[in-house]
């Protein structure tokens, strides 16, 4: 099969797709599917056939999500494994509806006689959530996902331009991010290209999901203290773990946020941070606890709900939570993140920038936020008390923050000198080593009962 | 979007003052954490884990119940602790320790008899129903802790809010919004996002945490960029089927939810009318014959 001629329906301009590699032999050789060539012939009986009848015949042109990168990472013999148990899995889904055809690398159609929209939707759904079940490859599981383009055939239709349509529709559905499907006809307009993932990050996305399910993810705390020695707040910072290894949270975080796995990640510590508060309010500290919130989850329309439903779960007043919010964060408000952010003030809650100072900080922002606490950058910190320059912006930057009614707080004090150029410059608090490191909640508490203040 | 309605919380010193008994979610029981702690062995061990959940004799009694319930539809009967574990698998032993675990954990769980009763039928006809549908999707004692936790946070702003009642009364005779945006209108929040916080903190499935919090949102059943996974769509149609059969067969309809979603799970099911129909006889005759 391998010297038939390039079907004319592979002419479709493919700008903004990953490039697709054509491999002889790809398919596990046990899967049954026609080749490439066959599948023409048989899309061309099967039309015939469901012209003579008048039904409508079905087309689903399925494409692997990400096989470049799986092979990439795992080389040809993942990608080939990939491949195989994917077909595996399709032949289980549409088994007894239809011929599956494999068109060559990491492609399937699937021709469905007697099958309108309705039919081929569900024969969708069914393959997407077969195909979705976690696999392994090397050891690091994955979860594969397929797109899926659906052309119905029409009244005097050729087999090419059926196929062309299926396989438009595909496109599309990897433009919206993959793991779905689009009816040909109903094609939303260009939109973002599928994310790309290489190893790492697969296996981190896998960890991820992994961590919310088995309990591996943990809050640890650093405290936040006031010259006179109070506990003004604690940060909440996630640790995440798979099978007991420790992921930095510079690794984590980055690919939570493309995944969108952020949002379950941070309505977790949301609830986590809350109960936390609520239990040093037993213990009698009226300690505020600072949890980090990304841009992701300040856009995701649930993100007020969750909020506000951490509170009540840990029945905490809302003025003991602090979201902190990144730089890049605050630099970047789209109305949504705004409305959210005042909303969330409005509520009771406080707001405090973090890394305040360095990167593409803008001054004009800060009267966009009705934010609360100005932490500035540790870059600022780690220079004093020997870097005059440093020591005027802090100086300079504690009083603008003071003078938007914001409590200062400088991060990364490490040494007792530090601790007192900071005082000097007016700070109304310091966080870093020179305190404590981040703790468990636990810990946490002896620390703070190790102290003479409540 | 409510998020001008704000909660009028006790001021900070106040409530230090009056010390106020802190009401916290159920937290999670520690034999889970044991269990699945022995689940992640290399090679899991059956027999501590049997002997974990001996120790507690209600807990073992439950499980053995739960593996030979009808609703499962095992042919063998278990009678020992580990036939049970050896018939369910360890997962799904997790899981039951979760649903039986789950009731016992809010305090003054009495006094809601009315809701676990009607919670427990929908989570044993959930169960039934997943083995029932040909080529379901999802395991029977899956859509069966599905059931039980579904609606888990109504416990939880029930016990918070006197005024929750009213809410919950007005969302379920509501035929236009969805029931959590009548929630919505009285409280900053809803049952869903409370529900799913609290499965996020029991490590039940994503899977099974995003069916929660989604369960009335007719959208993300409906629409595939919904980004809501194909598993967690089923887990919420099988319930709501499962509800809507209950209340056919003990006539006491008392929502408007199958109005809103029961096209949306029927498609997802692929049953139709005269399916629902035959499902309603069986169901019936079931619940007559079964004690949950």
């Amino acid at each position: 099969m391998t010297d038939c001629p390039k079907p004319p329906w592979k002419a479709i301009d493919r700008s903004g797709c990953a490039p697709i590699e054509i491999r002889t032999a790809a398919v596990d050789p046990g899967s049954g599917f026609l080749k490439r060539c066959d599948g023409l012939n048989a899309a061309t009986r099967l039309l015939a056939e469901a012209s003579r009848l008048s039904t409508p015949l079905a087309a689903l042109w399925l494409d692997v999500d990400r096989f470049r990168q799986v092979n990439d990472s795992f080389g040809h013999a993942g990608g080939d494994r990939l491949i195989a148990c994917i077909a595996g899995r399709i032949r289980q889904a549409v088994s007894g509806l239809g011929e599956c055809l494999h068109m060559g690398s990491d492609e399937f159609v699937i021709l469905i006689p007697d099958a309108g929209g309705s039919s081929a939707e569900q024969a969708a759904r069914k393959l997407l959530l077969e195909i979705e079940q976690p696999m392994a490859i090397d050891d690091i599981m994955i979860r594969p996902s397929v797109s899926i383009g659906i052309a119905i055939s029409l009244a005097d239709d050729d087999p090419i331009g059926l196929l062309e349509r299926a396989d438009r529709a595909m496109i599309d559905a990897k433009r919206q991010g993959g793991n779905r499907f689009v009816i040909s006809g109903y094609e939303a307009l260009p939109g973002r290209i599928g994310v790309a993932l290489a190893r790492e990050e697969l296996a981190i996305e896998s960890a991820l999901y992994s961590a919310l399910e088995n309990g591996e993810l943990r809050l640890n705390y650093q405290p936040i203290v006031r010259p006179d020695g109070r506990v003004e707040a604690v940060e909440a910072l996630m640790r995440c773990a798979a099978q007991g290894v420790q992921i930095p949270p510079d690794k984590f975080i980055p690919v939570a946020e493309k995944t969108g796995l952020i949002v379950r990640l941070g309505e977790w510590s949301l609830l986590q941070g809350t109960r936390c508060a609520a239990r040093l309010r037993e213990q009698g500290y009226t300690t505020k606890v600072a949890i980090n919130v990304s841009r992701v989850q300040l856009l995701s329309p649930g993100f007020l709900p969750a909020l506000h439903g951490a509170l009540i779960c840990a029945n905490v007043p809302p003025e003991l939570i602090e979201l902190e919010l990144t730089e890049s964060l605050v630099m970047d408000l789209s109305p949504t993140v705004q409305a959210n952010l005042r909303s969330a003030r409005q509520a009771g809650v406080g707001l405090a920038i973090d890394d305040f100072g360095t990167g593409y900080s803008s001054l004009a922002s800060l009267k966009d936020i009705p934010a609360t606490k100005l932490k500035f950058d540790r870059a600022f910190i780690s220079v004093l008390p020997a870097d005059r320059q440093a020591l005027a912006i802090v100086k300079a930057m504690t009083q603008l923050g003071r003078e938007l009614g914001m409590i200062v707080v400088a991060e990364g004090v490490e040494t007792h000198e530090q601790l007192i150029a900071c005082e000097v410059a007016g700070t109304d608090a310091t966080q870093g080593f020179f305190h404590a490191r981040p703790m468990s909640e636990d810990d946490l508490i002896l620390w703070m009962k190790g102290r003479s203040f409540k | 979007m409510t998020a001008d309605k704000v909660i009028d919380w006790p001021p900070v010193e106040g409530v230090l003052a009056h010390s106020i008994k802190i009401v916290d979610i159920p937290p999670r029981p520690a034999i889970m954490d044991r269990i699945r702690a022995a689940m992640n062995e290399d090679i899991p061990n059956f027999n501590y884990v049997g002997q974990l959940i001996s120790a507690d004799v209600s807990l073992a009694a439950g499980l053995i119940k739960t593996a030979n319930s009808p609703y499962f539809g095992f042919r063998s009967r278990a009678r020992t602790i580990n036939e049970a574990l050896l018939m369910l698998g360890l997962d799904a032993t997790c899981r039951a320790v979760a649903a039986l675990c789950f009731r016992q954990s809010f305090p003054d769980s009495a006094r809601y008899e009315r809701f676990w009763d009607a919670s427990a039928r929908i989570a044993a006809l959930s169960g039934w129903l997943a083995g029932r549908l040909e080529k379901s999707k999802i395991r029977p004692d899956n859509a069966y802790t599905f059931g039980l936790f579904r609606d888990c946070g109504i416990i939880i702003l029930l016990c918070r809010f006197p005024d929750y009642a009213a809410s919950l009364a007005r969302a379920n005779q509501n035929a236009e919004l969805s029931f959590t945006s009548v929630e919505q209108l009285d409280f900053p929040t809803d049952h869903s996002v409370i529900g799913a916080l609290l499965a996020q903190n029991w490590w039940l499935s994503d899977e099974m945490c995003q069916a929660i919090r989604y369960h009335h949102d007719r959208h993300a059943i409906d629409m595939f960029d919904s980004g809501l996974a194909m598993g967690s769509r089923y887990l919420i149609a099988l319930s709501q089927t499962a509800e809507y059969l209950l209340q056919q067969v003990s006539g006491a309809s008392q929502t408007r939810e199958w109005e809103k979603l029961g096209s949306s799970c029927l498609r997802l099911l692929n049953l139709d009318a005269d399916d629902l129909t035959e499902l309603c006889v069986e169901a019936g005759a079931l619940l007559k014959t079964v004690d949950y």
